[in-house]
């Protein structure tokens, strides 16, 4: 039997290598307007020349994210799917070369353009984390956001302090100067102004932002427990997004073989059938049910 | 004095380019800058450059201890469609998903819909249904919380014909067939679009916020503006099914299978890794 499978085998190899061909005579065919598929130089973690991200080991960084340059990353904060976070790379050097040719630069720091994220926070999907290195007042500000921080969907936060258990909404654009203190939260899709302050315990909105109420005790602490609940989330993405190809592939095959499984069915027959162990979540995943475990045909 | 300048410009330039001693570059700036700037405003400038550059701002302390394991370059990408546990977001045979789109959880793309460059459909929390004919343009992130404020099944639900613009963020929300969502729009917790009904560009529609069905919302907060009319109604499916046709171009440039295999082993093959 063991030369019967050699034999299947070449065989299964002559038909992908004339597979292959046939698939170089339809490139040729398509000339010039044909799909090159190459493989992706999407960098995750970016140096900028000498400054290189400094990302602790329990972060999650989405695969589809980019960490730039200057950027620090304390232990278990998350950076989701599709952010960037561009730390500049400005240096002594850089700013003599300004000086030699003659002009004048507004860059008169040094080393202070930088990222720094704290730790237990998440900066959500599509949002940007810039710092500002040209401004019409002439300073440059690094970025620093505090710990436990909510950093709500496709925001911008543009040189901007972010203290600790801060929120911000969804949507929200912070330009630079912003100083959003702690349990202050930023309503969805306002833009903030160049050097607002936003004070403890308020919500701001709106554009431009203004004060529009006061935060309740019990937001406060929603604030908090949000943030806790993205700590679990991201360890489940942070494990998934890390798989091998064979991994990838056994669960496929272990989740379509448990597909056809219903639970109620098997119930009725008198089978209990054990949920593979790869297909399991983490109980804390979702927020409130962390005590009682959850059937998984009821989600 | 020309001779000098030349000589300290060449002396900096090369010493600059190898920033090793940060402290002897640091003197050696300042020797040339004072040799550079004969004009006293320049030099004033120069100093208080000189001056800024001493004073730090303090940092706060943070300890980070980066793994040494960790990939800052995967050669695979992003994965298009990310399987949580048991959740496997299907998409249907002639849906268009763009690469660059990240589907993670309870995501069901129906028949004939789109999602394209840039959008994240996150249903780790709570279902996220997209309709027939439906599209998700560009770097949406369509996100669905564990509960709504209403009360009602916090899932997200974008039903038929609806047209989800540019940029939007969706997060919990139920749109009822056919609407158009304007971009970057921000639709919160708990809110309901009803049935033909558009919303403006730029609107954001606050929690459990009802857009009551063939009117015309925009604003932030989202404000009534005008009922539409019978043809701009007739308007709103003609849209998506435009859209549609265009993503059957887009699908149709993606073959089913890529050949990138073929440079993955090349790569393994160079580096000395078993394929």
């Amino acid at each position: 039997m063991g030369t019967l499978g050699r034999v299947i085998y070449t065989v299964g190899n002559w038909i992908r290598g004339s597979g292959q061909a046939l698939d170089r005579v339809g490139s040729l065919l398509q000339g010039s307007h044909r799909l090159e598929e190459h493989l992706s130089r999407h960098r995750t973690l970016m140096s900028v020349f000498d400054k290189s991200p400094l990302v602790d080991k329990d972060v999650f960084v989405a695969p589809s994210a980019s960490v730039i340059g200057d950027v620090q990353i304390g232990k278990g904060s998350s950076i989701w799917y599709g952010c960037v976070l561009r730390g500049s790379r400005f240096s002594v050097f850089l700013m003599r070369r300004c000086e030699i040719a003659g002009t004048h630069c507004n860059f008169c720091a040094g080393d202070v353009n930088n990222i720094s994220v704290g730790s237990g926070t998440n900066i959500q999907d599509n949002s940007l984390v810039h710092v500002a290195k040209t401004n019409l007042a002439g300073k440059v500000l690094p970025t620093t956001i505090g710990d436990n921080v909510t950093v709500g969907h496709s925001a911008v936060i543009h040189g901007c302090t972010v203290e600790d258990e801060a929120f911000v909404g969804m949507g929200a654009t912070l330009l630079d100067g912003v100083v959003v203190e702690k349990h202050a939260m930023v309503a969805a899709g306002s833009l903030v102004r160049e050097n607002t302050r936003i004070p403890s315990g308020e919500v701001w909105g709106g554009n431009p932002a203004k004060f529009m109420r006061k935060l309740t005790d019990e937001e406060i602490a929603y604030i908090s427990k949000s943030a806790e609940n993205y700590i679990n989330l991201a360890h489940i993405h942070a494990a998934e997004n890390s798989k091998s190809f064979e991994e990838i592939e056994i669960e496929r095959a272990l989740r379509k073989k448990y597909a056809r499984k219903d639970e109620d069915y098997d119930s009725m027959l008198g089978i209990v059938r054990e949920t593979p162990a790869e297909l399991i979540l983490p109980d804390n995943v979702l927020p409130e049910k962390t005590t009682t475990r959850v059937p998984t045909t009821h989600y | 004095f020309h001779l000098n300048l030349s000589l300290s410009l060449s002396l900096s330039l090369s010493l600059s380019l190898i920033p090793k001693s940060t402290a002897m570059a640091t003197s050696i700036a300042r020797f040339s800058r004072r040799a550079l700037t004969p004009n006293p405003i320049r030099r004033f400038f120069a100093t208080s450059a000189a001056l800024a550059t001493n004073t730090e701002a303090p940092k706060p302390k943070l300890t980070v201890s980066p793994s040494p394991d960790r990939a800052k370059w995967d050669y695979r990408g992003q994965r298009q469609i990310i399987p949580l546990g048991q959740w496997l977001p299907k998409v249907a045979v002639d849906a268009y998903v763009a690469p660059n789109v990240v589907l993670a959880g309870q995501v069901t793309v129906w028949d004939g819909s789109s999602v394209w460059n840039g959008a994240v459909l996150r249903g780790d929390l709570n279902k996220i249904t997209l309709g027939f004919c439906a599209n998700v343009q560009e770097r949406c992130v369509v996100h669905a919380a564990w509960s709504s404020p209403t009360g009602l099944p916090a899932e997200t639900l974008i039903d038929r014909y609806v047209t989800v613009g540019a940029y939007s963020l969706l997060r919990s929300c139920t749109i009822e067939p056919e609407c158009i969502i304007g971009q970057h729009s921000i639709l919160m917790e708990g809110s309901l679009v009803e049935t033909r009904s558009i919303l403006e560009a730029g609107s954001v529609v606050p929690p459990g916020r009802r857009i009551p069905s063939g009117e015309l919302w925009g604003g932030n907060p989202a404000r009534f503006i005008r009922t539409l009319t019978n043809e701009e109604t007739l308007e709103i499916p003609k849209l998506a099914v435009a859209i549609n046709h265009l993503s059957g171009d887009y699908f149709s440039e993606f073959l089913p299978y890529s050949t990138v295999y073929l440079e993955v082993e090349k790569f393994k093959k160079s580096l000395g890794i078993a394929v």
